[in-house]
């Protein structure tokens, strides 16, 4: 009998013993995938997040799910304020960032970060690598191979200035330039507006309010177009700067009539109008001077 | 852990196999207390594995939350791709959405004072906010600058930490701060991202050329350099005067050179100098400089 016994709890102890070791192997390649998971994904548990997770996960003690998402909500909503007024700050809206850590350990950090969103009218994405040194109290932070993807119609004036700022990492001075060319070119989509709905019959918007180009022609006379071209300009260093051009389209007959100053020179003239007056107001007036022909 | 538990098995087995024999040599030896103790060892093990397959339930249902957490993040990101697959009726799914949601504001809003964003915060007594302005060079992040800002009645600098020789209040006035407060943030940043690249410049001209670069003079604001320099050949000392007169730039705005041989500024070479100095940071052009042999 108690041989039996003994032989049944042999059998048992051994049993149980191989299920613990099983289970402990269980356990710790769940450890490593979990502790994979949080340094391939930057969801940083915090706070009511934490809350939020451990009743997922079952521990469902702390007043229930209504206080849960409750307190998840406000969190939300606290953020999404915050994001907001952010995003109207500094001008620009951010769609996504995605991080991924690729080193991590006691005194540094490793991250490759990837972040798109618009400026204005203006689509861009920057991936960087992100990385931050302890040493002491202080810690540095250093950004490496900044690559800036941007809408192929907005290249054109900002190839120069992105090879620079890449070469350079500067990724402050993209986002200040980017901001700046944005205003400016809000500036002249404004402008162009106003004067199209003035005066609609002289002014036309062939390429669209956003567009570079403005052409003004009396009703009248179709041959003779007055064309405005207003680019908005980078420099290598980020300067932005707006550049406006007045070319004339006149049939070669008209010129040959009518050898006028007013007419060939029409370009030097309306640049050192620019000089004085500012771009609204030498546009104004160059609008209705050709409006006015009209009346008389 | 395992080892332990493997070690565990076969000490056991060796233990009881030592009873055993113990006990056919004496069979009186108390039964019962043997059983007591494989009893009170069976119960041991029993509660183990019940710790253990609760931690592996745990770990599980974590992982399960990550996983489906990382692909709400996803989906988040990239909205035009196809809808996640989560079951929607599980009970938990509006608290993992939100917290998808959570983390993606984290990010944003992390990524916003990565780009150098204002990080606006509304100041304890909601009279007004604080906003801060990022500095960095080449890739590495330097100082923050703070400024406090009233909103009412008027807009007005409370406290802030920016050095006293940045013209904060004329830089106020010359922006229009009252009307245009992203137009001053902005000119203010920009003043302060240009000092901050001096300053780093010529931090690294002291770094990297302590021994055949003497820096003779240079001010607080960095808009000021002198150095000494000499011709490895000739063995001749030139003065290298740079100033800043924009302080909205880290490039100078005059080189100017001074040297016994009165000839020299003028030689073609020097002339190279003098425009690498104006259009690269001045520790970069002094490297060219001496890789070039144009400097000991």
């Amino acid at each position: 009998m108690e041989e039996k016994m003994s032989g049944e709890n042999i059998e048992e102890v051994i049993m149980m013993e191989a299920q613990i070791t099983s289970l402990q192997a269980e356990v710790k390649v769940l450890q490593l995938q979990q502790q994979d998971n949080h340094k391939n994904m930057t969801i940083h548990f915090r706070d009511k997040c934490k809350d939020a997770l451990s009743y997922i996960c079952g521990k469902r003690q702390k007043g229930g799910k209504e206080e849960v998402l409750s307190k998840l909500k406000e969190e939300v909503e606290e953020l999404e304020e915050d994001l907001q007024r952010q995003s109207q700050m500094n001008g620009i809206s951010l769609n996504s960032c995605t991080i991924k850590t690729l080193q991590s350990s006691d005194n540094q950090l490793v991250q490759e970060l990837s972040v798109s969103g618009h400026c204005s009218e203006l689509v861009f994405q920057v991936e960087f690598q992100l990385s931050e040194v302890k040493e002491g109290q202080r810690s540095e932070r250093t950004i490496s191979s900044l690559n800036v993807v941007m809408d192929a119609n907005d290249l054109q004036n900002f190839s120069s200035f992105l090879s620079e700022v890449e070469e350079r990492k500067d990724l402050l001075l993209f986002f200040r330039t980017l901001r700046a060319y944005s205003d400016r070119c809000d500036d002249r989509c404004r402008t162009f507006q106003h004067f199209q709905d003035k005066y609609p019959s002289v002014v036309s918007l062939p390429g669209g309010s956003r567009s570079e180009v403005m052409t003004l022609n009396h009703p009248e006379l179709p041959g003779c177009v007055l064309v405005v071209n207003w680019s908005v300009e980078v420099s290598r260093e980020g300067g932005v700067a707006p550049k406006i051009d007045l070319l004339t389209k006149i049939p070669e007959t008209a010129l040959q009539m009518f050898p006028s100053q007013a007419v060939g020179g029409a370009a030097e003239s309306f640049q050192s109008l620019l000089r004085i007056l500012g771009p609204e107001a030498t546009m104004e007036s160059m609008i209705r001077a050709i409006s006015l022909s009209q009346d008389t | 852990m395992q080892g332990a538990s493997t070690k565990g098995v076969l000490s056991q087995l060796g233990l009881l196999e030592v009873q055993a024999r113990s006990r056919r040599a004496q069979p009186q030896q108390q039964p019962q207390q043997q059983q007591q103790q494989q009893q009170s060892h069976v119960k041991e093990l029993k509660v183990k594995v019940e710790q253990l397959i609760l931690q592996r339930d745990q770990l599980r249902a974590e992982i399960q939350a990550h996983q489906n957490l990382q692909k709400l993040r996803m989906s988040l990101d990239k909205p035009c791709e196809e809808d996640e697959e989560m079951d929607d009726d599980s009970e938990d799914s509006q608290i993992l959405r939100l917290m998808a949601r959570q983390t993606q504001l984290r990010d944003l809003l992390h990524a916003h004072h990565l780009v150098g964003g204002y990080d606006i915060v509304k100041t304890s007594q909601g009279k007004g906010v604080c906003v801060s302005l990022a500095t960095a060079y080449e890739g590495t992040y330097l100082e923050t600058y703070k400024l406090e800002i009233d909103l009412k009645p008027t807009l007005r600098i409370s406290r802030h930490n920016i050095p006293p020789f940045i013209p904060l209040n004329s830089i106020a006035e010359q922006s229009h701060m009252q009307t245009d407060i992203k137009a001053f943030l902005n000119t203010l940043s920009q003043h302060l991202n240009a000092f901050s690249s001096r300053k780093q410049q010529f931090k690294l001209v002291k770094e990297l050329f302590h021994k055949s670069v003497e820096v003779l003079e240079s001010n607080v604001l960095c808009s000021k350099l002198v150095l000494m320099v000499t011709v490895p050949r000739e063995n001749t000392s030139v003065l290298c005067k740079l100033d800043y007169m924009d302080h909205t730039r880290c490039l100078p705005t005059r080189v100017s050179f001074e040297c016994e041989d009165e000839e020299l500024p003028d030689s073609p070479q020097w002339k190279k100098n003098c425009s690498l100095l104006m259009e690269t940071p001045v520790h970069k052009a002094l490297l060219t400089m001496k890789e070039m042999e144009n400097i000991a």
